[in-house]
């Protein structure tokens, strides 16, 4: 064993309470870093979870139509008007190629080709504005699990069938195989039959959204041929830009990844984050801190033996090591020991919540633990830093004639 | 003086130290001048205060002096760099203290091996041989493995000269070594110190107020108001040492006794 660790380890455990408080100080910092880190990644799993899991990945939509512009003169301003063409419908026409293209790409686990449009659901005197949207009926659970949160009724998407969430069905007093009146905002009127009613948490879907058989859509919504957008769902959610980019260059069309439609949700996340980022910074400054006034008094303490040992012309260097390491093995052993201790409390909180039903949105396996003992023993280190170089700098003659 | 280079081990000139504090400037060595012999053992006397821990300091390299010579072994120790003269004293210079003598928190046979492992950042099987040796040679390989805590006073000074010894140092700095004991082992401090002076040929110098002690060593260095007075130089010629050394001895104790009145040696010195 390297003799500058042989002192350290007999330093720390000459003193075993203080050694222990210090390590048991390292460990709360490091476990409150961990949880932290489990809690909030926890968290924003959850939360996208629940937006991604129910939702497109990446959606496809018409291009844009954009009216070229002349180009300005030099130090002047323009101000332009535009009006979007109410005669041209946006669409995709040429979806089958881009049908093509994304039966090439990796990593996706579902497409929809769907139709949405705007049009009033009555029954009797009621009358609700809903949005439509037509689907293949075997591609139905494709993006979110409609197929599989249906509550009754069974999930048929026949020509002629329409299937609802359960809180539109209770808002207009539905039922299964009652038949609803449907006209769109291109004019047209039809009768479907309730199918089905699903429920699945998400307001949106289950309040808003009627789910219809593509080709009853391409009927009431007036496209023969194209669509209004595709919904990709892939395996890595976190490709979707990657995978938008990649489609928008081949297709000309929009692709849009899930977490640019959801402006609102990266604003969530992003605060959550940043706030877990200052809880996590101050158990680095509280490690530091910690620390550092601890050798420190350790220093102080062993003036004497420090200026001994420079009288028999051990080097400044050894010193300074003999104190670096101490900094070092608290801040290795506190951060294992906090890393254990994080872990167990998440895991314990995250089956007491499962128990009880109510999940807690703790994800042990997100508590960050390399990077926990990573910048905790950095913190360690750089925290016996200034210790240690007042330790090594201390003059024997002084140190000795205490 | 033609005695020859190989007896000579330090060659002390001019040396002074003026402490500065704030305003106040405080001389503590005025002038030193004086030489040691290979294999020696040279007592240094002195009120408080006349200087001597200063003395020891800068002879040990842990304090560098104002301004002189301080020649060790043919090198110039006021010139060399700080981590120079920390392997210097580590392989040349060994210290024996009043206080403080060993390491708390590390056996008898750790502390010996100390200055050995630190040099090398590493414990070798010879290091470990030759402190277990010393120990044996102070008296004290029962108690090897005890925590320096749990030995008697006189026992922790008998492994600090074990200590001093490891790296076979040519000089070894002993600041009243023998202060702190009771007569007892003062003596058989001291006599083990002379032992191994004459087995080794180690030269020591030896900071001192016990007279008793001082008088069984080979020569006595006499310092007072910063200078050395009396013994600055061996006794040249072997041949004739037991006249001279008789006749120093009898100068060291009349000068001891002037130094038992405050000032009236400097008053003396002025005059």
């Amino acid at each position: 064993m390297r003799f500058d660790l042989k002192v350290a380890l007999r330093y720390l455990t000459a003193n075993r309470l203080q050694s222990a408080l210090l390590i048991g100080g390292v460990a709360i910092a490091v476990t409150v870093f961990t949880f932290n880190a489990a809690l909030i990644n926890g968290l924003a799993e959850f939360q996208i979870d629940r937006v991604v899991g129910s939702s497109a990945h990446v959606t496809i939509e018409p291009a844009r139509i954009r009216p070229a512009l002349a180009p300005a003169l030099d130090g002047t301003e323009r101000l332009v008007v535009s009006q979007v063409a109410l005669q041209r419908r946006e669409q995709i026409k040429q979806w089958r190629t881009v049908e093509q293209i994304i039966d090439t790409l990796p990593g996706v686990t579902g497409v929809s080709y769907n139709i949405l449009g705007t049009g009033l659901l009555s029954r009797g005197e009621q009358t609700l504005p809903i949005t439509f949207k037509g689907v293949e009926p075997a591609r139905l659970g494709a993006i979110a699990p409609i197929d599989q949160n249906i509550v009754e009724g069974e999930a048929r998407l026949g020509i002629n069938d329409v299937l609802i969430g359960r809180k539109l069905a209770t808002d207009l007093g539905l039922r299964i195989g009652q038949p609803v009146l449907i006209t769109t905002d291109q004019g047209r009127t039809r009768t479907l039959t309730v199918r089905a009613l699903y429920a699945t948490g998400v307001d949106s879907l289950d309040a808003r959204l009627a789910f219809v058989n593509l080709d009853s859509a391409r009927v009431m919504f007036d496209l023969p041929e194209g669509l209004t957008e595709i919904e990709i769902k892939l395996a890595d959610i976190y490709a979707a830009r990657d995978v938008a980019r990649q489609l928008a260059d081949s297709t000309g069309l929009e692709a849009t990844a899930w977490m640019d439609k959801n402006q609102r949700l990266r604003e969530a996340l992003e605060g959550q984050g940043s706030s877990g980022n200052i809880i996590k910074m101050f158990t680095l400054i509280t490690i530091v801190v910690g620390v550092a006034s601890a050798l420190l008094l350790t220093t102080f303490r062993r003036r004497p033996e420090i200026g001994i040992m420079r009288s028999f012309g051990i080097s400044q260097r050894f010193v300074l090591s003999v104190f670096m390491l101490q900094g070092a093995l608290i801040g290795i052993i506190g951060s294992i020991v906090g890393c254990f201790l994080g872990w167990s409390f998440s895991t314990l909180l995250a089956n007491i919540g499962a128990a009880s039903g109510r999940r807690l949105p703790v994800d042990p396996a997100l508590g960050q633990y390399d990077i926990a003992l990573l910048l905790a023993a950095a913190a360690s280190i750089a925290a016996a830093l200034w210790p240690a170089r007042a330790a090594s700098r201390i003059d024997p003659v002084e140190a000795i004639s205490q | 003086m033609s005695k020859p280079e190989s007896l000579s081990l330090l060659e002390v000139r001019d040396i002074r130290k003026v402490f500065i504090d704030e305003d106040f400037q405080t001389p503590v060595l005025k002038g030193v001048n004086f030489s040691l012999r290979r294999g020696e053992m040279v007592a240094m006397l002195g009120p408080s205060g006349s200087g001597k821990s200063t003395l020891l300091s800068i002879l040990g390299t842990l304090m560098r002096p104002t301004s002189g010579s301080l020649r060790m072994l043919g090198s110039e120790l006021t010139t060399l760099a700080e981590r120079e003269l920390s392997d210097f004293r580590n392989q040349q210079i060994g210290f024996i203290f009043q206080y403080h003598h060993l390491l708390p928190d590390f056996t008898a046979l750790e502390n010996v091996m100390f200055p050995h492992a630190g040099r090398l950042w590493r414990e070798t099987r010879a290091g470990r041989e030759r402190a277990a040796m010393l120990l044996e040679r102070v008296g004290l390989s029962e108690r090897m493995n005890y925590r320096a805590t749990r030995l008697s006073g006189g026992q922790k000074q008998r492994v600090a000269i074990a200590r001093a010894l490891m790296n076979q140092p040519a000089l070894v700095l002993a600041d009243e070594p023998t202060g702190n004991l009771d007569r007892e082992n003062a003596d058989q401090a001291f006599a083990l110190m002379q032992e191994i002076q004459r087995e080794t040929g180690t030269t020591f110098l030896l900071s001192t107020h016990d007279r008793e002690l001082a008088e069984r060593c080979e020569r006595r260095i006499v310092i007072q108001g910063g200078i050395v007075v009396d013994g600055a130089e061996p006794v040249t010629h072997r041949t004739d040492s037991t006249g001279g050394l008789r006749m120093i001895e009898g100068d060291v104790a009349v000068v001891i006794d002037h130094t038992r009145v405050p000032n009236s040696s400097d008053d003396r010195r002025r005059a």
